[in-house]
């Protein structure tokens, strides 16, 4: 028989754990974020292979810049097609504690890498972010995974992988998917005038990824900010 | 030698025609507009082709480029070409016969057959030299004020991005097979033009043509299905084949075969015409 | 007169029928070599039928047709390249200039033609200084200069001209009889002419050939055939038994063809005319006037009017 003093003890007990998994998140995401602030700018080299239903096209190679705080600039000669939000998405997200609550999940082995998984969830009913959810390596503060999801752009998931820059958290490939069931063709615009090509149902509900090499990082030589303007 | 001094005498007479020029005048404004409002306004339509995508991506480099604005200008004026070509070729011979003058031409000791041939010759060269203005107008001027770059194409099966330096020889032979197309309606319009002794009428019927086949070739219908892949409306657009990835090799030979099987059965029914043909007027 | 010289054309039982409709029924007629041969019949007799089907605008139905000895059906080009022709009215590239339209049709003649040579028959036509004008701003008289021009550039052997006249006041009417004996007597052609007028064809050919309804009627030299012996000779008196009773008294074989009114249609001998005005003078038959038509031209006459 539950006593109401079983009860309150076990509602205690949730609300530290709570507590403490929710300090411990913060903990978490401000060693991250602190790691990623070592980059004040820094230009690299891409390779951008786009593998999505809907849309083909060759691997490009293009060139990023990066300022802080938000200066982002992609340079190609080719067309290049990147996620919206572009690559630091999580980094920005994490520059504002106070926007959001985040809470420790629990644990997931990425390859062979222990990740913590911490949730975010946004405190503002206006903000674009819905949900987010990293899989952080706590030993190297690096995130090796990112889902988020935001009204204006989906679900966007990130996979990281980091090699000559983790020391600065920056990955030296990145893999993001996105859901492609929302891309819609207008006919009108397609001028398939009597193409009898019947459509492929069969790519209707499947996700894209964009597979992205990142070589030759020119860290912190100082980018002049006429770079960033269009 | 005669076919040849004929032909020269028929460039001579295209040369002499007002008409000549209202087909390059029109394609002149018409590309001029068009150009003019893809300068004013164009990330708007690039915004139309790709915001089906921008939820989730981002498009980024030179996508509104003078590539771009040449496929852009040879989707729009495919209709309209056909028409400003029609209005010289379809003239070719009923014109001398509403003038008179095949009357006297025809007196001349060279064979209706070759005086055919001459005139069909010249057509096909008028016709070079509208694609080529257009060619012109929407490649070099398009990469003059736009610029060069990747060239973006909206199918109904997709997005597809096709890298500058793999654009040259796509354009030729998209302009290649644009021309066959355009040789095929020259080749409807004079096949036309021997049946009549006014100039309107091989214009108009070739006009009706056009926009019959093209309205069968779009009925989602069982029956005309069957007869769909045989109108050579449904190949005026066979250029674009070149702008795909993987390139459809087999829909393209396809296309090319089916639109000169179109050029020589005209051509033989032309000629046969023009023979046979008593000179009455 | 017997004829000689080179036959130049021979068409031999030419038909052309149109389904049901029968344009030529049968025209036969030889074309010497320095003729000038009028081609004569009605308004729809089938002369502008049978010049298109001399010149394969027309194909012939049956018949024979030789030109220059060939026949015309196997040696199109050769003998083409020997004619000159203005069928019905000339007609031009009103947007190109007399010069360049003689240089287009010279340019498909068969032989090379220079600027030069283009400029001496434009002169030659009476069209000097007119050159580089447009046709648009041409008469029709002006047009049918540059017709001839362009049918000599090329210095043809036989010119044909169909109805070369029709649409010209009387000056160039007679410009352009003086163009075409200019033709013959200067530069030695051979002219096939065709009219429905007579005495057009009387001034200038020397042998004709006349159909009606797609036959031929009669062919020969013109001399021959318009100043035969007989004529119709109309007489108009008072009284017309009277005259009549005097002209079957005399016993010779003069052909009362008709009495209408107070006028005596005779069949006579230009010789005999004296002699029966002095008959009806001679016993009180008042003679009011005397005309005379050639038979041929009462015939053709007839044949326009019906």
């Amino acid at each position: 028989m539950i006593r109401p003093r079983h009860l309150l003890i076990c509602i205690i007990l949730f609300i530290t754990a709570s507590s403490f998994a929710q300090i411990n998140a913060n903990k978490i995401l401000r060693a991250v974020y602190v790691k990623s602030q070592k980059a004040k700018d820094y230009s690299v080299d891409v390779n951008i292979k786009v593998d999505m239903p809907f849309i083909r096209m060759m691997p490009i190679n293009a060139k990023i810049y990066y300022k802080q705080k938000d200066k982002f600039k992609v340079e190609s000669k080719s067309i290049a097609i990147v996620p919206r939000e572009g690559f630091d998405q999580a980094s920005k997200m994490l520059a504002d504690t106070n926007s959001f609550t985040a809470i420790v999940q629990g644990n997931e082995l990425i390859e062979t890498i222990q990740t913590t998984i911490v949730n975010i969830i946004p405190l503002s009913d206006t903000s674009d972010l819905i949900l987010g959810k990293l899989w952080i390596n706590t030993q190297q503060n690096s995130i090796l995974k990112s889902q988020l999801t935001t009204k204006s752009n989906g679900t966007i998931l990130t996979e990281y992988f980091y090699g000559t820059q983790a020391v600065y958290g920056l990955p030296d490939k990145m893999i993001f998917s996105v859901d492609v069931k929302k891309f819609k063709i207008p006919k009108s615009v397609s001028a398939d005038i009597n193409n009898t090509d019947k459509p492929d149902k069969t790519k209707e509900n499947k996700k894209g990824k964009i597979f992205i090499n990142l070589t030759n990082y020119q860290i912190n030589k100082g980018i002049p900010d006429n770079i960033f303007k269009k | 030698m005669m076919f040849w001094k004929s032909t020269y005498n028929e460039f001579i007479k295209i040369a002499a025609k007002p008409r000549s020029y209202i087909g390059i005048g029109a394609i002149t404004l018409i590309l001029g507009i068009i150009l003019f409002a893809m300068k004013a306004d164009g990330m708007n339509f690039i915004s139309f082709v790709t915001r089906p995508f921008e939820q989730s991506l981002s498009f980024e480099g030179n996508i509104l480029n003078g590539n771009l604005i040449a496929f852009i200008i040879l989707q729009m004026l495919i209709i309209h070409i056909p028409l400003l070509i029609a209005l010289v070729t379809g003239d070719l011979v009923s014109g001398e016969a509403a003038m008179g003058t095949i009357r006297l031409l025809l007196t001349k000791p060279i064979s209706r057959t070759n005086i055919l041939l001459s005139k069909y010759l010249a057509g096909c060269a008028y016709t070079l030299i509208i694609l080529l203005w257009v060619g012109f107008l929407a490649l070099v001027v398009g990469k003059l004020l736009f610029g060069s770059g990747d060239l973006l194409v909206l199918n109904s099966d997709g997005l597809i991005v096709l890298q500058e330096h793999d654009l040259g020889w796509r354009f030729l032979s998209g302009f290649i097979v644009a021309y066959l197309s355009l040789v095929m309606i020259a080749t409807l319009s004079l096949t036309l033009s021997c049946f009549s002794e006014n100039s309107i009428g091989p214009i108009v019927t070739t006009m009706a043509i056009i926009i019959l086949f093209t309205i069968i070739g779009a009925l989602d219908v069982p029956v005309l299905q069957k007869v769909q892949p045989y109108l050579f409306t449904s190949h005026m657009v066979a250029w674009r084949n070149f702008f795909e990835d993987p390139l459809p090799t087999k829909k393209i030979i396809s296309s090319i075969a089916i639109l000169f099987l179109h050029i020589f059965v005209l051509l033989y029914i032309a000629i046969y015409k023009f023979n046979k043909k008593d000179i009455l007027s | 007169m017997l004829e000689t010289g080179e036959k130049i054309v021979e068409i031999k039982h030419l038909v052309k029928h149109y389904g049901k409709f029968h344009a030529v029924e049968d025209v036969s007629f030889d074309v010497f070599r320095g003729d000038v041969f009028g081609f004569l019949g009605p308004n729809g007799s089938g002369k502008s039928t049978t010049i298109r089907t001399m010149l394969l605008l027309i194909k012939p139905t049956s018949g024979e047709l030789k030109l220059f000895g060939k026949d015309l059906l196997k040696n199109r080009n050769y003998i083409l390249q020997k004619i000159g022709c203005i069928v019905e009215k000339p007609d031009f590239y009103k947007y190109l200039s007399a010069e360049k339209n003689i240089e287009i049709f010279a340019r498909l003649s068969g032989v090379n033609i220079t600027k030069k040579k283009v400029h001496e028959i434009i002169e030659f036509v009476g069209l000097k200084g007119r050159e580089k004008d447009k046709l648009g701003g041409f008469s029709h008289g002006m047009k049918q200069r540059l017709g001839i021009a362009q049918t000599l550039v090329h210095d043809p052997e036989l010119i044909i001209l169909d109805e070369p006249t029709t649409g010209l006041d009387p000056q160039g009417i007679i410009d352009i009889r003086n163009l075409i004996l200019q033709l013959k007597n200067e530069r030695k052609k051979t002219v096939l002419l065709s009219s429905h007028i007579l005495s057009e064809i009387e001034l200038i050919a020397n042998r004709m050939v006349i159909i009606n309804k797609g036959k031929t009627i009669v062919q020969g030299s013109v001399n021959e055939l318009l100043n035969a012996q007989e004529l119709i000779v109309s007489i108009a008196v008072d009284n017309i038994e009277k005259a009549k009773q005097l002209i079957q008294n005399i016993g010779t074989d003069i052909l009362i063809d008709k009495i209408e009114n107070n006028n005596l249609l005779l069949h006579i001998s230009q010789e005999k005319i004296p002699v029966i005005n002095k008959l009806f003078c001679d016993n009180n038959v008042n003679v009011y006037s005397i005309e005379t038509k050639r038979k041929l031209e009462d015939y053709f006459l007839k044949l326009i009017n019906s």
